[in-house]
């Protein structure tokens, strides 16, 4: 990759390959999936860390990726919704969301759901308050959370 | 102190613009060679489901497979105007320029079949067309259209729904307003607490008169969205303005309910057909938010006997008015 002044060498995971990208110090994590990586299944809300919908799985854990600098990310591994699933092969959480009609206008939905995997994956068989809990930092406007929980709920139904 | 109380909201809401006001919809529906289908109406679905209406309502008339319909929405380039997403307007006005739109295509496609089954008592179910007295004579519907396109027939078809009303007497406010309305309530179960004046709502229960739920599960969803939104406008949602600036700039000020906030909604279909509205039904939209905040409003008084005239119902307000309350 060629030099470009002032910017940085950024290595990285995304969903399971190696990333390379010359990244701006002041760049958040969330510019570079969504504008260098093309990765725009991301969302881009307040940018602030207050709606979620840029929710991102880094290590394991959840981050607003607007809150997050690309530089921190560096040797990290991410997963974004586009590693979730694909169109043929729905990860059981896209498939329950569908099935209970937990998606309106879906802007929301990338980041619900990597809430939901994050959640699952610490936690199997949560309680209705953790689910609260566990999505609790990714507003919804449409659904009032009714068919999100139940879509979590009963995932493994 | 925490006192419990319960409380009811209805409503009825004027279907789209009315009072004169022009509202209308079209839409287009186009039969390809290979029996597929386009779509064509600048309806705009922003979360609400209309995309997915539409296509029920086109596959219900021509007899086929919900997914063989391509719907192209929302693009000047390519689209009739359908006027905007808003006065819970879509399915009841661009609902009907669908079905006018697959019925007049329809009929076209019955004229072929006739021909070629030589049968008048026709069906159109499950991709076929068959005779309901003689159900051996049958062609599939992609065979139709193709006929219908070898026949050089009109294989498209556009549609236009008026809902446009005459409008009042300016002087005695009667005569013909809206073409339609919906109706709502709800009821709020709430535990406030007399200290703080925190509103905790225990549970709502929803019931919205939509005329014909067209997609059930589409329905409870404006309903229980609308609930969350209408909590929202009671207790918390506030803009602040000073001088004419914004005070409120961001989510973190503007609190709208998250998943922690939400109680249990129970939401209930009313269906009592409309006449003019496509299958019977009418919008739901904002009949599912607005009885929300009168019913909580009134679990409030019910609970603490005071009185909440300004919106919101938040701490500070809520604290304010209890306080008041006990020095009278
Ligand atoms: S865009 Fe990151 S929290 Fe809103
Ligand atoms: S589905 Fe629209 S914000 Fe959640």
């Amino acid at each position: 990759m060629s030099k470009e002044p002032g910017k940085t060498l950024l290595k990285m995971k995304v969903n399971g390959k190696a990333v390379e990208v010359m990244v701006n110090p002041t760049w958040t994590l969330l510019r570079v999936l969504r504008e260098e990586l093309r990765l725009t299944g991301t969302k881009k809300g307040c940018e602030q860390g207050d709606c979620g919908v840029c929710t991102v799985i880094m290590d394991g854990r959840t981050v607003n990726a607007c809150l997050v600098l690309a530089l921190q990310t560096e040797s990290k591994e991410i997963e974004t919704i586009e590693g979730l699933g694909t169109a043929d092969q729905l990860h059981p959480l896209q498939k329950s969301f569908i099935k209970h009609g937990a998606v309106q206008c879906g802007f929301c939905t990338p980041g619900m759901l990597l809430s939901a995997k994050a959640l699952l994956e610490k936690n199997a068989d949560p309680t209705l308050e953790e689910i609260k809990r566990g999505i609790s930092g990714n507003l919804c406007r449409c659904t009032g959370f009714v068919k999100i929980i139940k879509a979590i709920q009963n995932v493994h139904r | 102190m925490k006192k419990r109380g319960i409380g009811i909201g209805c409503m009825y809401y004027g279907m789209g613009y009315g009072f004169s006001r022009p509202d209308v919809s079209a839409a287009e529906v186009e039969i390809c060679e290979d029996g597929s289908i386009i779509v064509r109406s600048g309806e705009v679905d922003y979360g609400q489901g209309s995309d997915t209406i539409f296509c029920q309502m086109v596959a219900e008339e021509l007899g086929i497979r919900y997914d063989t319909i391509q719907l192209i929405t929302a693009d000047t380039f390519a689209t009739p105007n359908a006027g905007p997403t808003s006065a819970s307007r879509l399915t009841y006005v661009t609902g009907n320029a669908m079905v006018k739109a697959s019925r007049a295509i329809k009929k076209t496609l019955q004229s072929v079949a006739e021909e070629i089954l030589g049968e008048r008592d026709l069906l159109f179910l499950d991709e076929e067309i068959f005779s309901e007295s003689h159900p051996e004579r049958r062609i599939s519907f992609r065979q139709l259209a193709k006929e219908g396109h070898l026949r050089g027939l009109p294989m498209v078809e556009t549609a236009w729904h008026d809902i446009t009303t005459k409008d009042v007497n300016p002087e005695t406010g009667q005569g013909d307003a809206y073409s339609t309305y919906a109706y709502a309530a709800q009821l709020a179960e709430v535990a406030v607490d007399t200290e703080t004046g925190e509103v905790e709502v225990l549970r709502i229960v929803a019931a919205a008169d939509v005329g014909k739920a067209i997609n059930p599960s589409n329905v409870e969803g404006q309903i229980e969205g609308g609930v969350a939104m209408g909590l929202g406008y009671a207790l918390t949602e506030e803009i602040k303005e000073e001088g004419g600036y914004l005070k409120t700039r961001n989510l973190g000020e503007y609190m709208i309910p998250t998943s922690m906030d939400v109680p249990p909604i129970d939401p209930h279909i009313v269906e009592v057909p409309v006449s003019s509205g496509p299958y019977g039904a009418k919008g739901v939209g904002e009949p599912a938010l607005i009885p929300t905040a009168p019913a909580i409003l009134n679990a409030i008084a019910n609970a603490i006997g005071v009185r909440v005239t300004e919106l919101p119902a938040n701490l500070e307000n809520l604290h304010r008015l209890i306080r008041e309350k006990e020095r009278d």
